[in-house]
């Protein structure tokens, strides 16, 4: 090598040295708290959150959008400690896997806080005895029922599909009841507590029975009553979510469950609906739907970022604080899960409405039972195989029922110990 | 041409008149050209490397820097110049095929799996992290943060008992009522000797603040949960460095390193803290194939099913295409917009058309039942799923052969043709003779390919069926069309759990798989011997 390509050399080299000193990253300011968010939160807890500027006092909030659920699950799977966040808007059910892999962090919250939650929005972020942080909102389901086509709410299950069977042929009813949301298990759950089938069972105190579980019998015989025709489906409800929606709006079906997000499209296409629980067998009871939460998760990156203070500070000053949930559900419209902001004045009527048929037949969402595979499958996979065996395939539905209680029984059983 | 380097010369007058392309490929705009790209992209390199570096990804860091290095001695000197248009090509291989490769080869020999993610060290950090619980008393204190003669402070306010103190990392001071000064809250906000900080100050010492344990009662101490609460802690469990074990403080037991990535009991192998760490476990995950019944159950009846269903794709795939480029061959009329027509599936984006297939199968609502006048399970019964894929792709490859096929149709010298016709051979017999023994040569390696995407086509079966139908209540895992891939994906993904090692080994397997079936395929129609 000549001198001149030495010469060269060294131009390269220091171009390169500027170069990379102008664009190489700078390490984020210890006095920001970094918060994840998806495409729908994200946004609105930016707005929510520069409507005051002392959430944190000393701090400043910076909030990371995600184009999706999936997306932000992804990324703080892939997190490390200096692109991690200190907080992340969540779903419960990431709880136990993010927990057992180091990447939430247990956060402790006083009684005066927790009072401001129903009780059993802290068990969808619980694993292992450890709270992980402080629910934001509530994702549930409720029933929507066409008022063009039914004129009052439908007090019992059979009153919908007498409904169906006497409107099937006059107004080309492809369905009685349909999900339009959640999916066939999540969503779903709402049509198998109805007719006797729940995840879990709770005992009088309002505590969770393990080892205990539906009557296969009741329900099987429940399903045959009203789904069935001999041993093929009556056509009241499809065993698959696809469609529901479209067909829904289209006023092919009178009875539907929406998920509370999915709210606003129904009124934005000029629907004219009613709100309410799915109706039990009996008059006066209503299938439970599971009322999970939305939570701001605390991450072990905070503690690393020296943020951790500063990270449940604004758990507990924002997320957790009537004022923080009215001024970011007024943007994101869901329904807040803290009390103080339920029952403000501010909060609409659509998420009320979803509120009190939560508070009516909402149950918690527990990860630690639905997510786990003993008994041959989980929740989120026998649920819907139920239906299709069923509805589809034409097998025994006391039969099939059997199998499905002794998975979620199976279910419970192995998941107590991470609760 | 040996070329001079200096910036004024370069922009002179007499030399501008004399730019052509050759002096632009070999002159000194192109060394000063080749200086500022090798100068940028080694710009980005350093900085990547820098980035890697600072995230403990030693490896990564590594191969950036000897990537700027070959790129510097290869572009800047004349070390070899067949080598300055393969070092880009190299580059790229080592780093997205054989990297990837090594690294799962490496992965598969690990208990990496959700709650096995982190490092050793990282666990250890977060199980100290973790061994601060809440005392059974859970009880709680407004607090105000700050220093008391010089330490770390916090002024504890007992607002049901009206009693306050000013808590350090070692004494736990008594304030009189009426020494505090209150805020609106009925919290202590000033005490003698307690200076508190201001917002700024708490910001700079949140990691200050939040490591100290302020002295409560005995073993109880107050931890930081925010800057304005503290929670009466205990610590649970403690660290023994040099016997590398935890030790529950409580009841005194002792967790030692299992070899497999966990601090479990001794006499209890499932009593482990969380969470683990990457350890390895060798051949565990490959053996776990054969000996988990989850897993080896469904195995053999899968692969039949990826074989055949990778088989039926490419010879109906090519099939249709080689028929429609056979009749477009033909000087017809409207030619060009049925070659538009046909080419439409293969230029929509596959995922939508997957998905809007999905929706025309729907048993209740779809086009597909509806024009049928039936109310088939497309998607429930085994059979019919199975036919519903192969149909969806069909639809979606045809057009591929249809378009290599109608190139290479063009590439048949006409003379063979015209020969066979004059020596008394009818257009079936052309067919079979010559132009499909010709197309084959030519398009063997493109249906291995094909063979070879199919085998591992996941997007397809995923969106489609899920891999379904499969009866959960049963017990199964693998649905009638799961392919090996998808069905690798539910074993590793499926379950809310990642177990990134074993789905590692199954990744390999299926890698000898389709490269020995491929290698086959190449061999038997003879185009290596074709290439050589």
């Amino acid at each position: 090598m000549n001198t001149k390509r030495f010469g060269f050399a060294g131009v390269f080299a220091a171009f390169a040295l500027a170069f990379s000193t102008l664009v190489a990253p700078s390490a984020s300011a210890a006095t920001e708290i970094l918060v994840w968010a998806d495409e729908s939160r994200g946004p609105n807890l930016v707005k929510a959150l520069a409507t005051k500027s002392d959430w944190v006092p000393g701090y400043t909030v910076k909030v990371v959008t995600f184009s999706g659920f999936d997306a932000l699950k992804a990324a703080l799977d892939l997190a490390t400690d200096s692109s991690g966040p200190d907080l992340v808007v969540g779903a419960n059910d990431w709880v136990p896997a993010f927990a057992k892999s180091g990447k939430l962090a247990p956060y402790v919250p006083t009684a005066a806080l927790k009072a401001r939650f129903n009780p059993t929005q802290f068990l969808d972020l619980t694993y292992k005895g450890k709270v992980y942080g402080v629910p934001v909102d509530i994702n549930n389901v409720a029933m929507i029922y066409n008022t063009k086509l039914v004129s009052s709410a439908p007090k019992t299950f059979g009153e919908m599909v007498s409904t169906y069977k006497s409107l099937k042929a006059s107004k080309s009813l492809k369905a009685g009841l349909c999900i339009a949301g959640g999916g066939m298990s999540w969503g779903a759950h709402s049509v198998f507590s109805a007719l006797g089938a729940d995840a879990y069972q709770f005992n009088s105190r309002g505590g969770i029975v393990y080892g205990r579980t539906f009557s296969a019998a009741t329900f099987g015989a429940n399903v045959r009553k009203y789904l069935m025709d001999g041993k093929k489906s009556n056509g009241f409800f499809p065993a698959t979510d696809t469609g529901c929606k479209d067909n829904f709006l289209a006023g092919n079906v009178p009875y539907a469950v929406i998920g509370n997000w999915e709210w606003a499209d129904y009124v934005a296409k000029g629907f004219t609906m009613n709100l309410m629980p799915v109706p039990g067998v009996t008059e006066g009871t209503y299938g439970h739907m599971f009322g999970s939460v939305s939570g701001a998760l605390l991450t072990s990156f905070a503690a690393k970022h020296g943020t951790e203070a500063g990270a449940k500070s604004l758990l507990t000053n924002f997320f957790a604080s009537t004022d923080g949930q009215v001024r970011y559900q007024n943007l994101e419209k869901r329904p807040p899960a803290e009390k103080g902001a339920q029952s403000d004045a501010s909060v609409s009527a659509a998420q009320r409405g979803f509120g009190s048929a939560a508070s009516l037949a909402g149950i918690p969402q527990v990860g630690a039972f639905l997510n786990n595979n003993k008994g041959g499958a989980n929740y989120w996979d026998s649920a819907p195989a139920y239906w299709t065996a069923v509805l589809i395939d034409g097998k025994d539905a006391v039969k099939e029922a059997s199998k499905l209680a002794a998975i979620w029984r199976a279910n419970v059983e192995a998941g107590k110990g991470d609760l | 041409m040996r070329a001079s380097f200096s910036p004024a010369s370069l922009f002179h007058p007499t030399e501008l008149g004399r730019i052509s392309m050759t002096y632009l490929i070999r002159g000194k705009v192109a060394l000063f050209l080749k200086v500022v790209a090798v100068g940028l992209i080694s710009a980005v390199l350093l900085m990547l490397a820098q980035s890697s570096f600072a995230q403990h990804e030693y490896v990564i860091s590594a191969f950036l820097a000897l990537t700027m290095l070959a790129l510097a001695l290869t572009y800047l000197t004349k070390i070899s110049i067949p080598l300055k248009f393969f070092i880009p090509g190299i580059l790229l291989l080592i780093a997205f095929v054989i990297g990837p490769i090594l690294y799962t080869v490496t992965m598969s020999g690990f208990n990496y799996k959700t709650g096995n993610l982190v490092s050793k060290e990282e666990a250890i950090v977060q199980i100290k992290a973790r061994a601060v619980e809440a005392a059974p008393s859970g009880i709680s204190f407004d607090l105000k943060l700050g220093r008391y003669k010089g330490q770390e402070a916090i002024l504890v306010s007992d607002i049901a008992n009206l009693t306050y103190f000013v808590s350090t990392a070692d004494n736990r001071i008594p304030v009189a009522a009426n020494d505090v000064t209150l805020n609106e809250y009925g919290v202590a906000i000033t005490a003698p000797d307690f200076s508190a900080l201001t917002d700024a100050e708490m910001a700079g010492a949140d990691k200050t603040y939040s490591n100290v344990n302020f002295a409560y009662e005995g073993i109880y101490f107050i931890a930081l949960e925010g800057f304005e609460a503290g929670i009466v802690s205990q610590q649970s469990l403690e660290y023994i460095a040099d016997k590398d074990q935890f030790k529950n403080l409580i009841n005194g037991s002792v967790y030692s390193d299992n070899g497999r990535g966990n601090y479990a009991l001794p006499d209890d192998k499932t009593a482990i803290l969380e969470p683990g760490w990457r350890a390895p476990i060798w051949f565990e995950n490959y053996t776990k194939i054969l000996t988990d019944s989850r897993v080896r159950g469904p195995l053999v009846r899968v692969f039949i099913w990826t074989v055949v269903f990778a088989l039926l794709t490419v010879l109906t795939t090519f099939a249709l295409g080689l028929l429609l480029a056979l009749a477009l061959n033909k000087p017809i009329h409207g030619r060009r917009i049925y070659r538009s027509i046909l080419v439409l599936p293969y230029a929509m984006p596959s995922v939508m058309s997957i998905l809007i297939w999905g929706g025309m199968f729907n048993t209740e609502f779809g086009a597909i039942n509806t024009l049928l006048g039936t109310h088939i399970a497309w998607f429930s019964d085994p059979n019919f799923a199975r036919v519903a894929v192969i149909l969806v792709n069909l639809w979606l490859g045809f057009p591929y052969f249809y378009l290599i096929s109608s190139g290479s149709l063009q590439a048949i010298p006409s003379e063979l043709l015209e020969a066979a016709a004059i020596d008394g051979a009818n257009p079936r017999q052309i067919f079979r003779k010559i132009t499909l023994p010709l197309l084959l040569q030519i398009l063997s390696p493109l249906l291995i390919a094909s063979f070879a995407f199919n085998f591992n086509n996941f997007n397809l079966i995923y969106l489609l069926t899920g891999g379904g139908p499969r009866n959960e209540l049963d017990g199964q895992i693998a649905g009638a069309t799961d392919i090996l891939i998808s069905y690798t994906y539910k074993i590793a993904f499926g379950t809310g759990t990642q177990d990134l090692g074993l789905a590692s080994a199954i990744s390999l397997i299926i890698f000898v798989l389709v490269a020995s079936i491929s290698l086959y395929g190449l061999r038997k129609s003879k185009v290596l011997e074709t290439f050589a």
